[in-house]
């Protein structure tokens, strides 16, 4: 089972960053209403000092009162009901993940097409493949296992901002603030820079001056450079073709900002840059991956391979080849294994063979054995044994 | 399986915390309200204009005070579960490594062109299960282009396997029967098969069809050469027609298993004409991608310890063996006994005289005075006697 270890971080760790989110944010209701609920409370205080007091203007205040009361019960029960609620999700899949350990049989392989379909899902997320993703999560009945509400989140961000608009985006900077403040996140910044030189673009220039001096005043030390190169944009035409500002005016910033903005995403949820479908694939490509995958010659590629297979066998041309210590040989006419059970024999030419296969092939056909690959033809008593320690 | 019963421990911690809490919470307030409530039904008692007592501006000063804490209390309770909300975060974090970047090149499988290529594999691989509509959408999103004629052998792979699932031999028949040729030279039984379970079929409908059976007995003919055996007894099991197949000796022709086994033949022999594999690559390959991450991890951290870094970066090859089991062996390695390497082309196993195997490299270093002895037995021999193998 160490294989749920080392892949399943993903699985927990974002619906727990969800919990941990809403945790915050019910705090901070919960604090709010209780300070509702204490200025009331010194309204009755402050009541109760200017004596005296009718019934009426105390009814009055006590009135207020209760109303904060139950304000502040509801919201408190709603907000715990909600933390609970992300509690149940990260409950649940670990729950399935226990299934695991239980199942036997094809259920196990069942569960591991799960768990592919997990893994395609969320790489179709990364890639921007929302619709897709969907639907695959649908077919398969993985909605609460996989992460799309997270996703679906940040598609209509990035939508926005691939319209070019920045609000979208600068709303989720503000949820999110102090976790990008702790992450010296520069997409807010970013952004405000992108706004200033869409302003330019249009030569709204005043405008301009006016955003920069709205946004620009209280930034670190570090980012005084762009400011300057930012701010030396004024002084140039939109068409100018001097470098730095001719870059700076280059539509695929745009691009930059999805991508940036997909990255502090995944890093503010504890995700990986690659997911875990690539890392995984790229493992067993390398495990299964032999110099015989990449000869031409006849009878050397298998087809059942998965580095053999054509697309497959480009994808792993850059990936290390898997470590063999000891022999691992099989019979190329069945594919079984060479082992006592199916000793090796040689063919006069050199080529080697199982032993059941060729006592097969030889029963079918007088005593002769064919060699598959150079087709010659030679009887049965003319192998010889073959030992690989 | 402790990794996800940690994680279960401190989640359910928290869900009995939140529980209670609110329970708590509810009653506190519930508590508070109706307090109020009941000084304000006893104000109500007297007309409006009535300045209040001294004893109830001491109550209501008490109250005060009583809500003042008893609320803070709440926003202070819920504060406390911080701890163990974060005990989740934490146990997940222990239990579950999330850094792959020492085990995997991260830059590898990165860039347009094999982002496309990665995309075709998953398209190959959903036609291939028959989600043609999942399949379309992803070219859709993807701007993939498969051509129609790629898709076609799945799409049809794949109703015939539906039809075989749901009993229903002929579109099987009719495919098998267009590629006779093709499947006897790959030697395959399947048409025989596919031919024997519609005669048993047709067995099982009962005396009427005595006269369809022996009809459909016609089709055997071409196998009568190739499977004599089954022929004859299909053919004895129609004497017990009359009373029943599940009662005699022919019982066993019945069995449901074997309507697993003639789609699993299917799948083999089609895939096997149609050069593809039996299984899906991408599912192998994840699968395999499974099986190696963890002694991956593991290496990584021995010899993060030992400090070389770059689990990748030493040598064109994975740093342990993995073993992906039998079935996933899809070619012949040698790795010579006395060097401890893979054969390859300039290196090939050579097999002595005795029979047995070592790599030529080894060979040449054993040499001695144009005589070499046998490593494991007492033989010695000229290198000329010695014979390059391909396994």
């Amino acid at each position: 089972m160490a294989d749920l270890k080392a892949l399943e971080h993903p699985t927990l760790k974002v619906p727990y960053e969800v919990l941990n989110k809403k945790f915050r944010s019910a705090q901070k209701n919960i604090d709010r209403e209780v300070s509702h609920v204490q200025v009331t409370m010194s309204d009755v205080d402050r009541c109760l000092q200017n004596q005296p007091v009718t019934v009426r203007e105390m009814s009055m205040v006590l009135d207020g009162v209760v109303e904060k009361l139950n304000i502040l019960k509801r919201k408190a029960v709603e907000s715990i009901q909600d933390e609970s609620e992300s509690a149940l999700v990260c409950k649940r899949r670990v729950e399935h993940l226990k299934e695991y350990d239980k199942l036997q049989g094809s259920a196990v392989n069942q569960w591991r097409k799960k768990r592919l379909d997990r893994m395609i899902v969320d790489y179709f997320l990364r890639a921007g493949y929302y619709n897709t993703a969907i639907k695959l999560a649908r077919h398969s009945g993985i909605e609460d296992l996989t992460n799309i509400e997270l996703f679906l989140v940040s598609k209509e961000v990035e939508e926005s901002l691939e319209k070019k608009e920045t609000a979208k985006c600068l709303t989720w900077c503000h949820d999110n603030k102090s976790k990008l403040r702790k992450m010296k996140s520069t997409l807010e910044f970013n952004l405000r820079t992108q706004e200033f030189i869409e302003l330019i673009r249009n030569n709204r220039r005043v405008d301009a001056v006016k955003h920069a001096r709205k946004y620009f005043n209280n930034l670190e030390e570090s980012q005084m450079m762009d400011v300057q190169r930012v701010m030396g944009l004024l002084a140039f035409p939109v068409d100018t073709s001097i470098s730095p500002y001719q870059e700076l005016l280059d539509p695929n910033r745009w691009n930059h900002l999805v991508q940036q903005f997909r990255n502090e995403n995944f890093k503010l949820h504890q995700l990986n840059n690659t997911s875990v479908f690539v890392v995984s694939l790229q493992a067993g490509l390398s495990a299964l991956k032999t110099p015989h995958c990449y000869k031409d010659e006849c009878g050397e590629r298998n087809p059942n391979c998965p580095v053999c297979s054509p697309h497959l066998n480009d994808l792993a041309k850059t990936l290390p080849f898997a470590h063999c210590a000891q022999s691992k040989l099989i019979c190329q006419i069945s594919g079984r294994p060479l082992n006592e059970h199916n000793p090796p024999l040689m063919l006069p030419n050199g080529y080697v063979y199982g032993y059941n296969s060729l006592v097969e092939m030889a029963n079918n056909n007088d005593g002769r054995v064919v060699c598959p690959r150079t087709k010659e033809i030679y009887k049965l008593d003319e192998c010889e044994k073959v030992f690989v320690m | 399986m402790d990794a996800c019963q940690a994680v279960e421990r401190e989640v359910d911690k928290v869900l009995s915390k939140f529980n209670s809490l609110e329970q708590q919470t509810t009653k506190t307030l519930s508590d508070l309200i109706s307090s109020i409530q009941g000084i304000q039904a006893e104000l109500d008692s007297v007309p409006e204009d009535t300045e209040i007592s001294t004893a109830q501006t001491i109550l209501l000063a008490q109250n005060s005070r009583k809500i003042k804490d008893a609320v803070s209390k709440v926003s202070t309770e819920h504060k406390d579960l911080h701890s163990s909300v974060s005990k989740v975060g934490k146990a997940v974090d222990r239990n579950f490594p999330s850094d792959f970047s020492a085990v995997i090149n991260e830059e590898a499988l990165k860039g347009e062109q094999k982002a496309k290529l990665i995309n075709e594999v998953i398209c190959e691989h959903f036609l291939r299960q028959g989600m043609l509509d999942i399949a379309e959408e992803l070219m859709h999103e993807s701007h993939l282009n498969i051509d129609e004629s790629q898709k076609e052998p799945f799409l049809e792979l794949h109703r015939i396997l539906d039809g075989l699932k749901h009993r229903n031999l002929e579109p099987a028949i009719g495919w098998a029967h267009t590629n006779r040729a093709a499947l006897q030279s790959q030697n395959s039984s399947l048409e025989f098969k596919l031919h024997r379970l519609k005669f048993i079929s047709l067995l099982l409908e009962g005396p009427e069809s005595q006269q369809k059976a022996l009809l459909y007995a016609k089709n055997f003919a071409p196998f009568a050469y190739s499977n004599p055996r089954d022929v004859q007894i299909l053919m004895g099991s129609l004497l017990f027609i009359r009373q029943g197949i599940q009662n005699s000796p022919y019982a066993f022709l019945l069995d449901p298993v074997q309507w697993d086994e003639i789609c699993d033949v299917f799948t083999r022999d089609a895939c096997a004409l149609l050069g593809l594999s039996v299984e899906s690559p991408l599912s192998v390959g994840v699968q395999a991608g499974c099986t190696a991450l963890p002694p991956l991890l593991n290496i990584k951290q021995v010899m993060q310890q030992r400090q070389c870094t770059g689990v990748w970066s030493a040598k064109d090859e994975l740093p342990v063996e993995i073993d992906l089991g039998p079935e996933r062996r899809y070619h012949s390695i040698f790795a010579c006994p006395i060097l401890r390497q893979q054969s390859n082309d300039s290196n090939p196993p050579s097999r002595l005289i005795c029979g047995h195997v070592i790599s030529r490299d080894a060979l040449n270093k054993l040499a001695n005075a144009n005589k070499v002895k046998c490593p494991y037995c007492p033989v010695e021999m000229s290198p000329g006697d010695v014979k390059e193998i391909r396994f």
